[in-house]
């Protein structure tokens, strides 16, 4: 050390270093605390609302935490207007609409990903190009199309666009072809045939990136606008996304405020759950599907 | 095919027939998938694109006229069309501006100099050439809501996008630590990106109302008259950015934080050693290694943001005064409240193209620039 006078100071600084970025940090820190709850008072205000009586809500707002809790907005949810049949609908649709698409892109994605079959090198770029159609500028075809074939207001017209998305390939196909394929040759080996090891084997190898695409596809389906809003025009048909926008404006505002975030909240909930549960999930899904990660 | 199958020559006849069979289940795996995809996704594009030329009315949608490019004509043109210097000059002025930005690429050897050639023209034609036509004395547009909602989305896009990626990119770099805490705050910033549109409108068209919601108190505690975002022309549409930005940022947080994994950490440490402060980090760490994530979210953001509908159509309507009415608006009321399913099929090809374009050229243009 002594031989070498740079290596002192080099330490010296990085000793004295450690005291002011540490402070920088705990005020970095504190900024960032603030900001992350400045940013989830719009939700926790929803939540509140919801919980308070519409009497109160005549008088004030702007209360963060609810005064006088009650559950009475969201017993009214189920009473009154067509909210639970809008949540069937939206289950249905995006069940549907998760389950399909992530069976029918895992099997593409198989077949893109392991078997070398003539006419993959068009069929690939084919459905890669899909990538670039932006979705919600073609829905007046699209309308076009289910009207001649008299399908508007059907769950298959709310859900087969959404299962179109090519996206769910491009993420199955990254993911099996990164599998090892000895584990596939063992089963080769044993006379398995093509459908044998894409059930048996790569489905269970590829569950993380199931499970990420299944949390993806939800949350788009659920919160679909556009597509419900022009295919699904009966009321009776509406998924809970556009039958709840379609209630505001209608709803007389201020004196129906609390039972109007009810089912703002009833909408949201189903996600807000998942999200907790699978947020590992989705997250990765994200990261893999708009990286390639 | 046939030169296919014989030119393994040596081979036995097994090969062959192995490939044949792989061809089979390959196209089934990939049939069922491929069917929707091509009725539901590509069908579409092709169907926007011949309805373009056609006059279709939504109560008989069989009985179809073809009528040219009539609609372009509609959408693009007006009466006593004149060019003037003058006309959108603000906008005209900033688009030039991407001249020298192509000038120092040019310097920096990351573009062609046919290239540099080639754009530059490009830019001269549309921003003084095209963008100054326009309708002159008593004359008008065909259809001028059609360049009011698109000049509206442009706006958003151009506001919405530096906003949304900037704060995205600061949230992820505070975020960028290991821990509980970490992990608890980004769920907190991530949250509102799984609430739909219809939530998210319901929650700020109250937050954004100067008697019910929580910033007009603020703004009277601090003795200033609250602001009827809403409602103004001058405010509704940065009313709309920041909802967004609320909504979205979370989705861009996640993205930059991915991207941030695979820096290396021990660069940092090599330039802490090294005296380097937290800006130099920044700019030479940082963001050249984040290049990639950072071109991806910003085309992402950006074809994102060409599409914005639910959040200005819920809470506005696109008023005050078209003040927030956007292209898909204009579509989706062209065709539903007009019946002109033809015209808005046209306007939709149109937003295609420039989406594509647009993204095209951001893959272009920004990829060099930092490598």
């Amino acid at each position: 050390m002594a031989l070498n006078p740079a290596v002192t100071t080099t330490v010296a600084t990085d000793a004295a270093a450690p005291r002011a970025v540490r402070a920088r940090r705990w005020v970095f820190l504190l900024f960032l605390i603030v900001a992350a709850i400045v940013w989830i008072i719009p939700m926790v205000w929803m939540f509140s609302l919801s919980l308070t009586p519409n009497e109160v809500l005549q008088r004030s707002t702007t209360n963060i935490l609810p005064v006088e809790p009650t559950l009475d907005n969201f017993a009214s949810v189920f009473q009154v207007g067509l909210t639970p049949r809008w949540l069937l609908n939206s289950v249905i649709v995006t069940g549907v609409t998760t389950i399909v698409t992530v069976l029918l892109s895992a099997m593409a994605g198989y077949a893109f990903a392991r078997i070398p079959f003539r006419g993959k090198r068009i069929a690939f770029p084919l459905v890669l190009a899909g990538l670039m159609v932006p979705r919600e500028a073609m829905f007046v075809p699209l309308f076009l199309m289910f009207a001649e074939w008299d399908m508007h207001n059907t769950y298959q017209a709310l859900a087969l666009p959404r299962i179109a998305a090519p996206l769910g390939v491009f993420i199955m196909t990254a993911f099996m072809a990164a599998i090892p394929r000895e584990i596939e040759e063992a089963a080769v080996v044993d006379g398995a045939g093509r459908w044998r090891i894409f059930w048996r084997i790569m489905l269970p190898m590829s569950v993380p990136a199931l499970t990420a695409l299944a949390i993806f596809t939800f949350v788009l389906t659920w919160n679909d606008y556009l597509w419900p809003l022009v295919s699904a025009t009966d009321r009776e048909m509406f998924t809970i996304t556009t039958g709840l926008a379609s209630l505001q404006g209608n709803f007389a505002q201020a004196t129906e405020l609390g039972s109007l975030m009810a089912r703002g909240v009833i909408a949201s909930l189903p996600l807000l759950i998942l999200f907790l549960i699978f947020q590992r999930q989705l997250i990765r899904g994200i990261s893999i599907g708009s990286g390639g990660k | 095919m046939a030169a296919q199958a014989s030119a393994p020559g040596g081979t036995s006849g097994a090969s062959w027939r192995a490939r044949t069979r792989d061809t089979a289940s390959g196209w089934l795996f990939l049939a069922p998938f491929l069917l929707i995809y091509l009725v539901f996704l590509l069908y579409p594009v092709l169907q926007a694109v011949i309805m373009g030329f056609f006059e279709v009315d939504l109560l008989v949608i069989d009985d179809r006229e073809w009528i040219g490019i009539d609609h372009y004509v509609r959408m693009f043109w007006g009466t006593q069309m004149t060019w003037g210097l003058t006309q959108l000059w603000v906008w005209r002025l900033l688009g030039l501006l991407l001249i020298p930005l192509l000038w120092y690429w040019r310097r920096q050897g990351s573009i062609s100099r046919n290239f540099f050639i080639v754009s530059t023209i490009g830019i001269l034609v549309f921003f003084v050439g095209i963008l100054g036509i326009h309708p002159g004395q008593g004359g008008r547009w065909y259809d001028s809501q059609f360049w009011l909602s698109f000049g509206n989305t442009v706006l958003f896009v151009i506001l919405s996008t530096p906003l949304i990626v900037g704060v995205g990119l600061a949230i992820a770099i505070a975020l960028n630590r290991p821990g509980r805490l970490a992990g608890v705050l980004r769920t907190l910033f991530f949250a509102p990106y799984v609430l739909s549109v219809a939530v998210l409108t319901l929650i700020w068209a109250f937050l954004l109302n100067p008697q019910l919601g929580l910033i007009g108190p603020g703004f009277e505690a601090l003795g200033l008259e609250p602001i009827n975002w809403l409602n103004s022309t001058t405010w509704a549409m940065p009313a709309i950015v920041v909802t967004t930005l609320w909504w979205t940022v979370g989705f861009n947080v996640v993205l930059f934080l991915a991207g941030l994994q695979d820096i290396e950490p021990s660069m940092y440490e090599a330039a802490s050693l090294d005296g380097a402060g937290p800006w130099a980090k920044f700019r030479f760490i940082t963001v050249p290694g984040l290049q990639r994530t950072l071109l991806l979210v910003i085309v992402l953001q950006v074809i994102a943001s060409f599409q914005i509908f639910g959040q200005v159509f819920i809470m506005t309507r696109g008023g005050p005064n078209g003040a927030t009415r956007v292209a898909i608006q204009h579509i989706y009321e062209s065709a539903f409240r007009d019946f002109e399913l033809g015209y808005a099929s046209a306007m939709s090809v149109f937003l295609f193209v420039v989406m594509i374009a647009i993204a095209a050229a951001q893959f272009r243009f920004l990829q060099p620039a930092e490598s």
